[in-house]
């Protein structure tokens, strides 16, 4: 008797990235058929990163040039070919569209990285209306972090529908991480080539929603500490350094390989980005922030990360601290990661198939005290 | 007869004669909102929402062989809340009404929608 089949819709990076951790545990639990269909803006970085984990797209659908569009698309591939449930990752991309097709059809919507919240219900833009609607789509909520779980609870999920697995991009990550490719940016296989017999300490920045003037600040701060850190390479990711330093070097959008081996290289993190905050800790590595990011509070709470003002010497001197001693720096990631302990896809790959019948509910992720959160 | 366009614009509008007249007799609707539903509650609810609301407006709209999805924007006075509409269609007629609101905002800013 053939298994159920299950399609995990993505379309970026990163959303294969966390997909295929998951896939790989559905394979290796021979409970359900995973397929990886790909529906999003990046077909191309979806299958390669895919590529990474030795998996494949089994269904492509072309991004619609709106949700209207794709939902049609997902509509007609599902009325001929209706999968037993779908696995949708994070808030963006074709998330939301493929959880209202899904849910169109009624079949069953697993939502990975539930929870997601900025708390401000009255914020302009679409992202907190689409990640609640997105809830109300759902079928499971696989939350990463306690507080992701709670807010679904505040919003009336009913418990039962709700499981603590920790965030997929944990599992990717210590997947790939003894075997990563060597960069296929030039530039950063040239930087990191030149400091290979001593390797080099690496500061990863990603200022990528900073104004102009802050960011100069910031050019001048990084300029600053090559200066007096002579085993320094900077990596300023999505802006051009300034100044001709061989040991700072901008870069644009990565590719998922390039980007796991910088951060898997990285001694810190210096950014206002939430996604590279988290991917940076997937690796063990922590971050300077520049402010606080309300739908990612755990690393603040569990001291992985760190807010740092935007005046030169704040800056400078939060960097320095770490540099200067290891013991700081690997002091603010000693409790691991808020989001996972490594078997969020083994949980989500076990809970997808008890939804469908298949086996008992996993447990949930062990959850450990978090500062801010009375029990 | 574009039927889902047509229901859209006679409840936005509070026009009751249209809305019943559209849904066919044995209509199905479910929400998720946390009251009991059925196609006289339903257009209650809907007459709420229009006059209470400052705009209803659709955003998006996906057309399958028996039915669309809707998105709509309801403008309240002090915010916005989001719902997708699923309308299944036969024979000039609606046979299903499936509504997903955002109940915190609607909570929020709807207060007291579906009390009696």
């Amino acid at each position: 008797m053939p298994l159920p089949e299950i399609h995990l819709v993505g379309g970026t990076s990163t959303e294969a990235a966390r997909l295929a951790p998951v896939a790989t545990a559905m394979r290796e639990q021979a409970r359900v058929e995973p397929i990886l269909l790909a529906a999003g803006p990046e077909p191309l970085t979806f299958a390669q990163t895919l590529g990474l984990f030795d998996l494949t797209a089994g269904l492509a659908v072309p991004a619609g040039a709106d949700n209207a569009e794709t939902i049609c698309r997902l509509d007609q591939l599902w009325s001929t070919r209706t999968p037993a449930a779908v696995v949708v990752q994070g808030d963006a991309g074709a998330s939301l569209p493929a959880a209202v097709a899904a849910y169109w059809r009624r079949i069953p919507v697993i939502h990975l990285d539930a929870g997601r919240r900025s708390g401000d219900l009255g914020a302009t833009g679409l992202t907190e209306p689409n990640r609640r609607l997105l809830t109300q789509v759902s079928t499971l909520h696989l939350a990463a972090a306690p507080l992701a779980a709670m807010n679904l609870l505040d919003e009336r999920v009913p418990g039962g529908d709700v499981l603590l697995t920790g965030n997929t991009g944990l599992d990717a990550a210590l997947a790939i991480r003894d075997r990563l490719p060597p960069y296929a940016d030039p530039a950063l296989a040239t930087l990191r080539h030149a400091g290979s017999t001593a390797p080099h300490r690496l500061l990863v920045v990603g200022l990528e929603h900073t104004d102009g003037v802050l960011l100069q600040l910031v050019r001048a701060t990084v300029r600053r500490l090559t200066a007096r850190y002579p085993d320094l390479d900077v990596v300023m990711l999505g802006t051009e350094p300034s100044g001709r330093s061989r040991r700072v070097v901008g870069a644009g959008p990565l590719a998922y390989a390039d980007r796991a081996r910088l951060l898997a290289e990285a001694y810190l993190v210096l950014t206002d980005d939430g996604d590279l905050q988290e991917e940076a800790l997937t690796f063990g590595v922590p971050a300077l922030i520049r402010h606080e990011m309300s739908d990612r509070m755990e690393p603040l709470y569990a001291g992985c990360a760190r807010v740092v003002g935007p005046e030169p010497e704040t800056m400078l001197n939060a960097v320095a601290e770490l540099l200067d001693s290891r013991v700081r720096r690997d002091s603010m990631t000693a409790t691991g990661n808020p989001y996972g302990d490594g078997r969020a896809a083994k949980r989500a790959a076990q809970a997808t198939a008890a939804l469908l019948g298949h086996g008992p509910f996993p447990e949930p992720m062990p959850a450990r005290p978090t500062a801010g959160v009375s029990r | 007869m574009d039927v889902a366009a047509f229901w859209t614009r006679s409840w936005t509008n509070d026009d009751r004669p249209a809305v019943r007249k559209l849904l066919a007799p044995d209509v199905e609707v479910e929400w998720n909102l946390d009251a009991a539903v059925d196609d006289e509650e339903l257009v209650r609810i809907l007459r709420k929402i229009a006059v209470f609301a400052d705009s209803v407006s659709v955003v998006a709209r996906t057309e399958a062989e028996d039915g669309a999805a809707l998105v709509y924007e309801l403008a309240a006075p002090f915010g916005t809340a989001r719902m997708i509409e699923f309308l299944a269609v036969a024979d000039g007629r609606i046979t299903e009404v499936r509504q997903v609101y955002d109940v915190t905002a609607t909570d929020r800013f709807f207060p007291g929608l579906y009390e009696r």
